[in-house]
């Protein structure tokens, strides 16, 4: 069943030049993800310095102290409920709690990717993630 | 999509500013709350010391809503009576922010406490109510906790692989970081696999595995592991066990590990399966006899190589000295290799059929004293040829 939810949808509106930001996240999250895959999750513990978005920072801990799932989707999630963002920032929140969610699966960086491009819209999703493939490494 | 958000009741999370000090008061209920978790969790073995356990909490809290929630817990309330006392929802949303927060942060950590989960993820998941700047406070509690925690060992070992398992992926290093292929294994199992199958391992494979989560998700598994070693059976742990195993194997089969020592990993199962039907299968007067005169370190190494059933008959014939005495031995022990354990196992046959020959002589051409003379001269399959 496809599940939709009115106040959800509104929350994340914003334009297509925001959309198009969120492109050096994606690319963060898919780094993540291939370094945590070469070399394990303790060397992302370097990387958490670097990063200024407090959600961000925190969901990365929480993975590294082994939290996946339900619990960590939970942690976030009041978070960003708690936060009462919306638009922009929000859209953004979503994608970071769902790369985060997807590096704790150890999903596959091209299913990580597929997962995080659908929050480009359907009409975006397709080039948004053909943009990102040609600028893999 | 992520669940939560969709399923999220938004109107509860109007922007409204919550005072620094009301945030500070919260984070100290949200302490309480944790600190009751881990009482509540350590009385979880009978139903009525849980209860009473809730009931003094309830009465000792200070805060309407926590003692409330308690007190429903208490009378054997679930989550669904917890969120039908808390939905209050026409009445929810007229509340100030403060309360709406509180009330959502408690019914979170009653949730968790419902849930059995450690004290650490509850306090997780109701800071996380008073936004990123508490993120760190949280943390430094629980470092705090784990330094004037004194953790009472609980022995029990239930034999099979995974020890060696754990060993062997620890010190991984072939073309990969030490010690990545544990933290692939542990990751790709989940937490409430590892924790299940440490719970029947010794110390020294708990020590090895809790780094790879950090220091707080390292005292977690551990803590998990010790608890649930007084809950499951040993045959539930051995299902864990296996389960792991047979993780390790796929990811290696499909090359994402690279395991050091391949053969120590998996015993020799012809000689387990043989020396656990053996002792199933002993008369109890020498196989008792024995046992009350085997030291109990070459006890110990032996029972390294047997079946949990193996060591469960072992353990019911001892006295409760003897029994101390040996689990003592195995939790001190030091993982030996599979040749070691083997060596042990012959020389638990050759203690046997001593026994046997001075206290039952006719019973020499026994179909026991067949299998444990196998035993005593069992050659490593790869040697054998």
């Amino acid at each position: 069943m496809i599940r939709w939810s009115a106040e959800l949808s509104r929350r994340m509106t914003c334009g297509d030049e925001d959309k198009r930001a969120l492109g050096p996240l994606l690319r963060r999250l898919v780094e993540l993800s291939r370094k945590s895959r070469r070399e394990g999750f303790q060397a992302l513990e370097a990387e958490i310095a670097a990063i200024e978005d407090p959600l961000f920072k925190i969901g990365l801990r929480l993975v590294g102290e082994g939290l996946a799932g339900e619990p960590l989707e939970d942690i976030l999630c009041t978070y960003l409920l708690t936060s009462d963002e919306k638009g922009w920032p929000f859209l953004r929140a979503c994608v970071t709690i769902e790369g985060l969610l997807a590096l704790a699966e150890g999903d596959e960086p091209a299913l990580m990717v597929r997962k995080l491009v659908a929050y480009y819209g359907a009409d975006r999703a397709l080039a948004a993630l053909q943009e990102l493939e040609a600028s893999a490494p | 999509m992520i669940a939560t958000l969709l399923n999220a009741d938004w109107g509860r999370w109007k922007a409204a500013p919550v005072s620094r000090q009301k945030k500070d008061a919260l984070f100290e209920l949200a302490c309480r709350m944790a600190l009751i978790a881990e009482a509540v969790r350590a009385d979880d073995g009978s139903g009525r010391k849980r209860a009473n356990s809730l009931a003094a909490a309830a009465k000792a809290e200070r805060r309407k809503t926590l003692a409330f929630g308690l007190d429903i817990l208490a009378e054997g309330g679930d989550a669904e009576s917890l969120d039908q006392a808390f939905d209050l929802d026409p009445v929810f949303r007229d509340l100030d922010a403060g309360t709406r927060l509180e009330l959502g942060m408690v019914r979170k950590g009653l949730l968790s406490m419902i849930a059995r989960e450690h004290p650490f993820i509850n306090l997780r998941r109701t800071t996380a109510f008073l936004g990123p700047e508490y993120y760190e406070k949280a943390g430094a509690w629980m470092l705090e906790r784990i330094k004037r925690r004194k953790r009472k060992s609980q022995p029990l070992l239930v034999p099979g692989e995974m020890p060696d398992v754990v060993r062997s992926l620890a010190s991984e290093s072939g073309g990969h970081e030490r010690g990545l292929g544990l933290e692939r294994a542990m990751r790709a199992g989940g937490r409430s696999l590892a924790s299940a199958a440490l719970a029947g391992c010794p110390q020294e494979s708990i020590d090895l595995a809790a780094p790879v989560f950090g220091s707080l998700g390292g005292a977690i598994l551990a803590d998990d592991a010790l608890w649930l070693r007084g809950r499951l059976s040993s045959e539930e742990i051995s299902q864990a066990q296996s389960a792991f195993t047979d993780i390790v194997q796929g990811l290696s089969d499909g090359g994402e590990l690279a395991l050091n020592g391949e053969e120590e990993l998996y015993g020799d199962p012809d000689f387990i399966a043989e020396i656990t039907r053996v002792v199933l299968g002993m008369d109890e007067k020498p196989l008792k006899t024995f046992l009350r005169n085997v030291e109990a370190r070459l006890l110990a190494m032996a029972m390294q190589g047997m079946e949990p059933e193996a060591h469960e008959r072992i353990l019911g014939l001892l006295t409760k000295k003897e029994q101390r005495n040996v689990l003592d031995a195995l939790d001190a022990m030091i993982l030996l290799p599979r040749r070691e354990i083997e060596d042990a196992g012959r020389a638990f046959a050759r203690g046997l059929i001593t026994a046997i020959e001075r206290l039952l002589p006719t019973a020499s051409s026994s179909d026991s004293m067949e299998k444990l003379t196998q035993i005593r001269d069992w050659q490593r399959a790869e040697t054998a040829g």
